[in-house]
């Protein structure tokens, strides 16, 4: 509809925009009929237009499990041809592209500047915190990159000055570095706000932009009008864009438009708006700040990159980016658009997690149950998890909406490598072994990773007093419960030795508060049914373990959750354990250290540990949860 | 606690560790609560409260700008140089005003630094309002608090990149890199450009005004050079100027010249009397007018029948004067001085009617015969009718006032006369004031005085036999000297015999013109062709070379001045080594200097300036290549551009500066 609309107003520049709405609606009507309900669904509209079809094929939302276990490295993936992208300076050979006159020289130019090289870029708005999304666009960006042997810019994309702190610039960079990717440069859209202000001057001289004073309200919605300035003299049009630099407008009052008709038919996009707030780099220079749909290409133009990658809602943009590389005779670039990355159970809107924040849902941007990714670090979630999970994601360019659950997976592959076993205890019981072998504490040796005996081992002291699960005890044990019991012994984990209940005391209330066992050497005992952790001159620590934070896959689906995303909180999302113990070997760990709980699962320091007082954080379980699959 | 104490199933001392960590987290959590409460945070802002503080913000925002876009605009409109020195006086101006609203016309003192580590220009205000502040209201207050008050005031603007302050009170102001840099790079694209100025105004200069029939001197010289400077300096400035040369061409001495004249060449009204000397026939007219009693008479009535326009003696006068004339010229041409005449004959038909509007509003008295005017504050009161009827240079200094005033419209007029003439002068300004002529907050008239010239002995200066130093026989002798000079510096040799003669006369009225304006004019000053020929020092010669040295450098990098001008509009000018730095700032000061010369019309100041901007050039050069040669080759490793531009806006300003002394440099010396 938006590009017949969009044609028909550059055929009929001056007729009624409503008139002309209402033909093409009539005479559409009459050929198609009326709209069906798979109409008046959104996403294939998305892949109509421009896509090669090769791509079209792919397009499709993938769910989770359709994926299935597909491994191949992300960098595989991303090597040479697989995704039938553009060699450098061969940008023309790529379908959609426009050549102009200049083309060709632009291209040799630019392979003169880039020496071939592949040039990508990961431009985040620093506005915000990064999420899971967010992991598949670094991945793409640098991956590609990396693959191909070229260089990918971190550049901010900081046009507007209304929302950017220091803080989101360096949590970004941490980000992109803990993903394990190095930016080749790291620039701001806003080093380059003086030669954008050039360019506008000379896209007004050569009569393609034109200082406009409709208001927002005008030109929002469907088939606002044409603006009544679009044909103003160039000298007019170049005084007022200096009026409005010099702060003779107030906001809203004057734009600077594009003069280009967008794939969805919308008119004239805004190239420069007045905003009188201070820019969080340039100071009070600038009162006028340029669009994205301005800035993007002719920043990825100036950083010369070969491949402009984006998600597929820019896809309606980029008929603009290469209109108004051509409309300069600058290096255009070409942009590809790939799928989205979405997941179930979260949310990951700027504004939804500062709702939550100031709620008291979660603590803070990087409360562990979020989907950010410093939430996903300070939950524990290696780097190398997250890459495999875009990697499995796959670079199609089908939008994926993954349950979290795969996301635990991977992280469960890679902490099995790296994460060393220890012992803790969350609901101590106490157990003295009243025929206790040794006068002191004896030494046990238990190994890092069991299934690898050369990754060494630690030690562990094991004294008469330890400290069971209070679940691991039952004063009687029923058919099934293979633990300690009366008349039921026990392993002890790494020790060698098998308990054997002697005396149970209890308080007045009936409740156990101790045990006294004697214990017996395994090989001369009779097998046990069960092996138990256990933990000895312990350390005190707290233990939080997490729960999804919201009960419903789509907590923002109004269909699925009425109420919205705030009344879908799951209340047991956390769970904190105050006075857990674990063994010393954790002693000297540092926040982010991973350990592997004997039968509890995988957990990390927490940066909230203190000195005596250190704090985990449950990563994964060790096993799926079979009530999630 | 106590059931925790005996629930524990733990050792007792890990259960006090749990209690205390507990009340450490609840004390923890209430501190936190109560830094909430102190800052309001209970009350909540309220939605339209929050709305209103970011439009606030906004507005701010936007006014910041616009008072950034009109300083732009009015800069850049005249691509007028910034007067940095106003410019900041402007902002602290607005500081203190802002610090002390209440203060009547706070001091207000900038000036340049005279030290690096004080910044760039230091503000001094802050002791002057802490004395005012203690004298009219008896307020003890530090100045080093009052400098504090003033930075914080200090408005958003684009020169300043910090302010510090020192000492007692100093504020030692830094200026951005930046803005001098493009400061620098405007001057280079748009020329040595006043600065702005509003609406066109007219000076009226009146200057040299030798006697006819007598020989120009010495003293003469002085009034010449100031004048045509100060000509010079006003029409730069943006003036329309009217020089005027008052020549002393309507008094008794002709009708005795003319008596003599009609004896001498009775055929004066056919053929053209070779009068060669015109001094040795004033001499002689003036013997006859002393011992001829005869004579005596005939010359008075030749002064009526002059002063009644009879042709014939019209045309005696005017071949008299034609013979001066010519001898006067001679001398403008080697001074280069442009003057039109308007000597005292051109009034006298107005004396008239000056007497009568005296007379008319009431200021005259008759005194023996004779009408004079009292005029306050004067004790000698002005002849304007002598007791025979004449009229006397008081009546003509009047008329010429009232013309230069009410027909001319000058905006400010100019008398580049000697300091003898102070007094009256002075009750001829004061006349004009009295009558209504102009009104001195409008209209600017001032005295340019001056000391004399004294020779080497300190004594007034004479030729070695007595008499007054002919200007021609003086200005001949400088040639010779620089020739001399030049020969001794075996110049003759290199240069061609063209370049050599220019530079003879480019060096000996250069010289001439510099030593005399190169000193404060209000003092008298020692005429000494060695030191102003000395090429060490203060000097024409000095600078001079100097110049013709900067402009070889870039010839000698093979850079021309097209590839000079095109690298001005594309190189940033760097001024990253401290004396790169001190030659831009030097360069800028320029407007600042002449704003200071256009007020007290001191011209030696632009000397000083001038003499300044070359030695801080020699020291940039001595320590920052321009050029980088190979030692052993010669040849030309690397041109660093931005220094020739640097080397360039120097000349520039330079070249400028010797226009505006009426200085003219040569390509090669």
């Amino acid at each position: 509809m938006g590009l017949l609309m969009g044609e028909a107003r550059n055929q009929l520049r001056w007729a009624d925009g409503k008139t002309i709405k209402n033909e093409v609606d009539l005479q559409v009507l009459h050929l198609l009929g009326p709209k069906t309900e798979a109409d008046l669904e959104k996403k294939p509209k998305v892949a109509k237009a421009r896509l090669a079809p090769a791509e079209k094929q792919k397009v499709a939302v993938v769910e989770n499990g359709d994926m299935g276990t597909e491994t191949k490295s992300l960098l595989e993936q991303l090597r040479g041809e697989a995704l039938k992208f553009h060699k450098p300076g061969e940008n023309y050979k790529t379908e959609g592209y426009v050549v102009t006159p200049n083309t060709m020289a632009l291209l040799k130019q630019h392979l003169a500047i880039t020496g071939g090289q592949v040039r990508t870029r990961f431009p985040p708005e620093p506005n915000g915190i990064l999420h899971i999304g967010h992991a598949k666009a670094i991945n793409f960006n640098f991956g590609y990159a990396k693959a191909n042997g070229g260089v990918c810019f971190l550049r901010y994309d900081d046009t507007n000055p209304e929302k950017e702190e220091e803080k989101y610039f360096t949590a970004i960079r941490e980000m992109v570095e803990w993903l394990g990717y190095q930016p080749y440069a790291v620039t701001h859209a806003s080093d380059y706000f003086d030669q954008l202000y050039t360019w506008a001057l000379e896209l007004i001289r050569r009569g393609q932009a034109y200082v406009c004073h409709q208001k927002v309200e005008e030109i929002k919605g469907h088939n606002p009008p044409p603006s009544p300035w679009r044909d103003r003299p160039v000298e007019e049009s170049l005084l007022l864009f200096e009026d409005m630099r010099k702060g003779k407008f107030g906001e809203g009052e004057a734009t600077l438009r594009m003069k280009l008709v967008m794939e969805d038919g919308k008119m004239d996009p805004v190239a420069y708006r007045v905003k009188f707030t201070p820019h969080h780099r340039t100071g009070d220079k600038w009162c006028i700040y340029p669009t994205y749909d301005y800035t993007h290409c002719l920043c990825d133009s100036i950083e010369h990159i070969t491949h402009s990658l984006c998600t597929k809602e820019f896809q309606a943009r980029r008929s603009s980016y290469f209109w108004l590389c051509n409309a300069l005779d600058v290096y255009c670039p070409v942009q590809w658009e790939y799928g989205r990355l979405n997941l179930l159970y979260t949310v990951v809107s700027k504004r939804k997690i500062i709702r939550l924040v100031e709620t008291g849902a979660v603590r803070d941007w990087d409360d562990p149950r979020l989907f950010t990714l410093t939430a996903l670090r300070r939950r524990g979630f290696p780097p190398e998890a997250i890459n495999n999970f875009c990697a499995r994601v796959g670079v199609t360019v089908a939008q994926a909406t993954m349950e979290p659950h795969l996301l635990e997976a991977c992280a469960r592959e890679v902490l099995n490598e790296q994460a060393p076993r220890a012992m803790a205890v969350l609901e101590p019981l106490k157990v003295t072994i009243t025929n206790f072998p040794a006068p002191k504490a004896l030494e046990v040796l238990v190994p890092n990773f069991p299934a690898d005996e050369t990754r060494g081992f630690h030690k562990v002291p094991f004294h008469q007093t330890i400290y069971i699960e209070e679940t691991d005890f039952r004063e009687e044990a029923d058919k099934g419960y293979k633990r300690l019991a009366p008349g039921q012994p026990v392993g002890l984990r790494h020790t060698g030795y098998v308990i054997t209940v002697q005396n149970v005391i209890k308080d007045v209330s009936g409740r156990v508060m101790e045990l006294e066992v004697t214990c017996t050497k395994s090989d001369v005992a009779e097998k046990p049914k069960a092996f138990i952790h256990w933990v000895s001159v312990p350390l005190a620590c707290e233990v939080r373990l997490y729960e999804r934070l919201f009960l419903h896959k789509n907590p923002e689906d109004p269909s699925e959750v009425p109420g919205g995303f705030l009344s879908d909180l799951n209340p047991d999302s956390l769970r904190v354990v105050h006075n857990a113990l674990v063994d010393s070997s954790v002693r000297s760990a540092q926040p982010f250290d991973k350990f592997q709980f004997e039968r509890l699962g995988y957990f990390s320091v927490d940066p909230d540990s203190e000195e005596g007082k250190m704090v985990f954080n449950r990563t994964v379980t060790l096993k799926e949860d079979p009530g999630k699959a | 606690i106590l059931q925790l104490l005996t629930s524990c199933p733990l050792s007792r001392n890990y259960c006090v560790t749990t209690q205390f960590a507990f009340q450490e987290n609840e004390i923890k959590l209430l501190t936190a609560e109560i830094e909430r409460l102190k800052n309001f945070g209970c009350l909540g802002v309220s939605p339209s409260l929050e709305g209103l503080r970011d439009e606030n913000a906004k507005l701010k925002y936007r006014l910041n700008f616009l008072k950034k876009s009109l300083q732009e605009e009015r800069s850049k409109s005249m691509k007028s140089m910034i007067n940095i020195n106003s410019c900041l006086q402007e902002i602290f101006g607005a500081a203190i005003q802002a610090a002390y609203p209440d203060l009547e016309n706070p001091p207000l003192v900038v000036t340049p630094s005279q030290q690096p580590k004080f910044g760039d220009y230091q503000c001094n205000s802050a002791m002057g309002i802490s004395q005012i502040l203690l004298k009219t209201r008896e307020q003890k207050v530090i100045p080093r608090e009052i400098a504090e008050k003033i930075a914080k005031n200090i408005p958003a603007n684009e020169y300043i990149e910090k302010v510090e302050i020192a000492g007692p009170g100093f504020i030692n102001v830094h200026l951005r890199k930046d803005f001098v840099s493009k400061q620098l790079s405007s001057l280079l694209i748009n020329g040595v450009q006043p600065p702005a100025n509003g609406k066109r105004k007219k000076a009226v200069v009146d200057f040299s005004s030798p006697n006819i029939a007598k020989e120009m001197h010495v003293g003469h010289l002085r009034s010449t050079i100031i004048g045509e400077s100060m000509c010079r300096l006003f029409e730069f400035a943006g003036y329309d100027v009217l020089r005027l040369n008052h020549l002393g061409d309507w008094g008794t001495q002709f009708g005795m010249l003319i008596a003599h004249l009609q004896d001498k060449f009775p055929d004066y009204l056919t053929v053209s009397p070779p009068i060669g000397d015109l001094q040795a026939f004033y001499k002689e007219s003036k013997q006859r007018f002393d011992t001829e009693e005869e004579f005596k008479k005939r010359a008075y009535q030749c002064v009526v029948l002059l002063q009644s326009k009879n042709p014939d003696f019209i045309k005696a006068w005017n071949l008299i004067c034609d013979v001066s004339r010519r001898e006067f010229q001679k001398i403008y041409n080697c001074l280069d001085v442009t003057i039109i005449e308007r000597g005292e004959s051109f009034y006298h038909e107005m004396m008239k009617d000056i007497v009568k509007e005296f007379e008319d509003k009431g200021f005259v008295q008759v005194d023996d015969g004779r009408k004079v005017v009292f005029v306050p504050g004067f004790p000698v009161p002005l002849t304007i009718v002598k007791s025979d009827g004449g009229y006397t240079y008081d009546t003509s200094d009047l008329a010429a006032l009232k013309h230069r005033l009410c027909e001319e419209k000058g905006d400010i007029l100019i008398y580049v006369v000697d300091s003898g003439q102070s007094v009256h002068l002075q009750t001829i300004f004061a006349a004009g004031q009295m009558i209504g002529w102009y009104d001195p907050k409008v209209t600017r008239v001032a005295h340019a005085a001056f000391g004399v010239v004294l020779g080497e002995d300190k004594k007034k200066f004479k030729t070695r036999s007595g008499d007054t130093v002919r200007l021609i026989d003086l200005l001949e002798e400088g040639l010779k000297r620089a020739m001399d000079k030049l020969k001794d510096k075996e110049r003759d040799k290199v240069l061609t015999p063209e370049e050599l003669k220019a530079a003879q006369t480019s060096v000996a009225f250069g010289c001439i013109k510099y030593a005399d304006l190169s000193h404060n004019r209000l003092n008298d000053y020692v005429f000494s062709f060695d030191k102003m020929l000395d090429d060490r020092g203060n000097t024409a010669a000095y600078l001079l070379y100097a110049f013709t040295r900067i402009r070889a450098i870039a010839r000698l990098a093979n850079i021309d001045e097209q590839m000079l001008r095109k690298a001005a509009r594309e190189e940033v000018l760097v001024l990253d080594h401290e004396k790169e730095w001190k030659l831009g700032k030097c360069i800028l000061r320029f407007p600042e200097i002449l704003q200071k010369i256009l007020e007290d019309l001191l011209l030696h100041t632009l000397c000083d300036y001038l003499y300044e901007l070359a030695t801080t050039f020699t020291e940039f050069y001595d320590s920052c290549y321009c050029v980088e040669k190979d030692r052993q080759t010669g040849q030309i490793v690397k041109v660093n551009m931005w220094r020739l531009l640097l080397c360039e806006a120097t000349a520039t300003v330079m070249a400028k500066g010797f226009d505006i002394l009426g200085i003219k440099p040569v390509q090669r010396m």
